[in-house]
């Protein structure tokens, strides 16, 4: 049920050329560096600031909407912040080193560490100032000048792309999102990989660097933490990978290797949906207010409730859940952590659904700021395309909850298709799978009210 | 074979790290220096978020300015009354420039003209504009409130007399001639309270034959003789603009804005709270103009009052004394 996309003479050609990734790298550089000079001396209002609009719009719509659901991880590949970093690592920006060789102190990540609990944290400490980072040009900057310094420190001291693997907030969630995609890179015959002694795909060659994700491809299951940069396409001596395209969400399907920091990190997307969903869109300007209040009181208590359902109280109602199906199922056999993790992968496709209904909801809104915002970035009175007159436009704002009662939907029918068969896989009974499937259709019930209220 | 390749590749990463960021300002520059006129952008959010921005301006007499005016929250206005500059409605995300061309030297106040959040009054801003080089902006006169030595936030009596009916200020008129000089002259009629006005004039023997009624007439005619149905019209619009939210359309002190005010019960408890009644006489009729106009300058200190004054012209402010005089004198 899979079809290799690279093994079409020209896109075969393409994705081996080294010139691919560099090219389109240095394309989202250049919207990088003028997201970060509109935000550092551009005008501080954010629906004329390149920095606020084109990040925090364009690139969130094409991220969430397109790249993240249909080509998983594409965007890490050509994402800019960790670039100069790994430019530096190579000491060359096209062109491989002999033997792939990198200029790096080459430290290993810290074994405790090695999972993906920090990117959690950094990413809840970026949404839990986002309404003020989404909305104020000088701090989207400064947290993409950030983010950029630390990958470039990070890609100094260790080794390949760590700050990637385990340290990036957003790589996080593009991960765990990226399971759904239609595409995937993998080996197409791991017998040839089991006999191929130098993995070079790994440890690098002359026409390439060993994966910098830190992944062995012959062991790929799933899309979370291979980064599309296709790497491993060159270096592979046996042409024994390719990019196929696939069953949406094959990876879910699988029966092992989840983990409970990927399922906390389900958690905290589907309940920074809500808060979003809640505070951003909802129409109780207070607790936007509150939220954008940092230091208040009142902000210290949005902070607190904000992290206690992050990290318990959505957890705790999805723990229940999960126990009370273990309860149903009479299964002693399978630990209740194990089955917290297991079950988690319906919040894949429920967390990705209601982030698409909620950018759906702002993004068609917002999206004709862009037009002005090309033609003045800095809002300083340019006029550069001659679009800066073009006015504030929502597109087919009537057409919204359209988009997002069947994209919910999906997205519910999905989860409880996964619970059932997460009972399944744990001989239990199709009905343990209720409670699990009542969370999931509680939590879009909860979506789509705020959505269409 | 290695080096080309990799040399165009940093010489491009090198245009996007530093030539297209210095193309950036040196555009900025080149436009700055080609421009016909001084381009300033004042971005207004609302008050508890920093209000204008910037809201201190420096400019020079005769120099022609485009000012851009932008929001990034709700809608705003914008007004320099003393520049004639007034600006309806700021959309956010929408761009309104105003040309202007300051020609004396002076201070000059900018504000918000829409109720844009609670502190929506403090959303102000002042322009400098000087002439010659160095020159010294002129010092500007302190309001009579304070060269009369007026304390505006001392407590005061109610008035010890009231009319029965609302005077009339066209009856008044029949009975003009028996205004005391005190009366006809405004300037010595503004340190004066309209009840001791009718006082004074119900205790002089010439006045015994008119009535109390009469007498209140006169005085309503005194009050609103100086100013002409188009300033009372100026008044009314400054009036919705600026009062109406705390004190109401009808004056009564019931405006929506004014609900959670502490008004004078700030000084004493035993006032009652809010914003005033430009209804109550006992109130109204024991103020005299000077002070009406201290407060409109400087506002109520604690009172939750704002001042506006300081946004009005002198005749807007005398306009104004008389719109709250009509609310108890037919005009």
């Amino acid at each position: 049920m899979r079809y290799a996309l690279s093994e079409i003479p020209v896109i075969k050609r393409v994705l081996h050329s080294r010139w691919l990734q560099w090219s389109l790298t240095a394309l989202t550089l250049l919207f990088f560096v003028l997201a970060i000079i509109a935000g550092l001396v551009g005008t501080p209002a954010g629906n004329r600031n390149f920095g606020i609009v084109f990040v925090w719009i364009v690139w969130w719509a094409l991220l969430i909407l397109l790249l993240v659901p249909f080509a998983g991880r594409l965007w890490c590949g050509v994402c800019p912040i960790p670039a100069p970093g790994e430019w530096l690592q190579r000491r060359a920006l096209v062109q491989p080193r002999p033997g792939g060789k990198l200029y790096t102190l080459g430290k290993k990540w810290p074994k405790a560490f090695r999972n993906i609990w920090l990117q959690n944290a950094g990413f809840l400490g970026v949404a839990l100032f986002s309404t003020v980072i989404l909305t104020t040009p000088m701090a989207t900057a400064l947290v993409l000048l950030g983010f950029m310094i630390v990958a470039v420190g990070t890609s100094l001291i260790f080794e390949r792309r760590t700050f990637c693997r385990y340290l990036c907030p957003v790589g996080g969630f593009i991960g765990l999102y990226s399971q759904v995609a239609p595409i995937e890179l993998r080996v197409k015959d791991t017998a040839v990989c089991a006999s191929h002694t130098e993995k070079t795909c790994y440890t690098g060659s002359d026409e390439g660097y060993g994966c910098p994700w830190l992944v062995f491809p012959g062991g790929l299951t799933n899309n979370t933490y291979c980064g599309l940069c296709t790497e491993c396409l060159k270096t592979c001596t046996r042409d024994n990978i390719a990019i196929f395209v696939r069953q949406p969400g094959a990876d879910l399907l699988k029966t092992t290797g989840h983990k409970l920091d990927e399922a906390y990190k389900g958690l905290i997307m589907l309940a920074c949906a809500f808060i979003y969903s809640t505070v951003l869109i909802g129409p109780w300007g207070v607790l936007k207010e509150t939220a954008r209040s940092v230091g208040t009181p009142g902000w210290f208590a949005y902070a607190g409730i904000f992290l206690a359902l992050n990290l318990a109280i959505l957890p705790g109602l999805f723990w229940l859940a999960v126990r009370s199906g273990q309860w149903i199922g009479q299964s002693v056999k399978t630990s209740i952590g194990k089955l917290f993790s297991d079950y988690a992968a319906v919040l894949v496709p429920l967390g990705l659904t209601a982030w698409v209904a909620f950018s759906l909801s702002f993004v068609l809104i917002n999206f004709s700021y862009a037009w002005s915002v090309l033609s003045d970035p800095l809002g300083w009175g340019w006029n550069l395309f001659g679009t800066v007159g073009l006015k504030w436009t929502p597109y087919i704002p009537g057409l919204v909850p359209y988009l997002q009662v069947p994209v919910m939907l999906i997205g519910l029918t999905a989860a409880i298709a996964l619970a059932l068969r997460t009972a399944r896989q744990h001989g239990q009974p199709a009905w343990s799978a209720l409670p699990v499937a009542a969370f999931c259709a509680a939590a879009t019930v909860g979506l789509l009210g705020l959505y269409l209220a | 074979m290695r080096r080309k390749p990799e040399i165009f590749a940093l010489g491009v990463v090198l245009l996007v790290l530093v030539a297209f960021p210095a193309g950036i300002f040196g555009y900025q520059a080149f436009r700055t220096a080609s421009a016909s006129v001084k381009v300033v952008d004042i971005i207004a959010r609302t008050p508890e978020h920093g209000g204008f921005s910037p809201d201190r301006l420096s400019l020079r007499a005769g120099e022609p300015v485009r000012l851009r005016l932008s929001s990034p929250d709700v809608v705003h206005g914008f007004t320099i009354p003393g520049l004639g500059v007034n600006v309806d409605e700021i959309y956010p995300g929408k761009v309104v420039e105003v040309d202007v061309t300051p020609d004396k030297p002076g201070r000059y106040a900018f504000a918000c003209t829409r109720w844009c959040g609670v502190d929506h009054w403090r959303m102000r801003g002042v322009i400098e504009v000087t002439g010659e080089a160095g020159a010294v902006l002129p010092m500007e006169q302190p309001p009579l409130f304070q060269q009369l030595g007026i304390d505006i936030d001392a407590m005061r009596h109610a008035a010890l007399v009231t009319p029965d009916v609302r005077p009339s200020s066209g009856a008044g008129a029949a009975l003009q001639a028996r205004l005391p000089q005190d009366l006809t002259d405004s300037d010595q009629r503004r340190t004066v309270t309209p009840a001791d006005a009718f006082q004074n004039l119900r205790a002089d023997p010439a006045n015994a034959a008119l009535s109390d009624g009469d007498v209140w007439d006169l005085v309503a005619w005194a009050w609103l003789k100086d100013t002409p149905p188009a300033a009372l019209a100026r008044a009314e619009v400054l009036y919705a603009r600026d009062c109406a939210a705390c004190h109401g359309p009808d004056g009564k002190g019931k405006g929506p804005a004014g609900v959670n005010l502490p008004g004078m019960a700030k000084m004493d408890p035993a006032m009652p709270k809010g914003p005033a009644d430009f209804t109550d006489p006992a109130r109204m009729l024991a103020a005299n103009d000077v002070l009406l106009q201290g407060k409109l300058l400087r506002g109520g200190m604690g009172t939750g009052m704002p001042e506006f004054g300081s946004l009005y012209s002198d005749a807007e402010q005398s306009a104004m004394i008389a719109y709250l005089r009509a609310f108890l004198f037919k005009p």
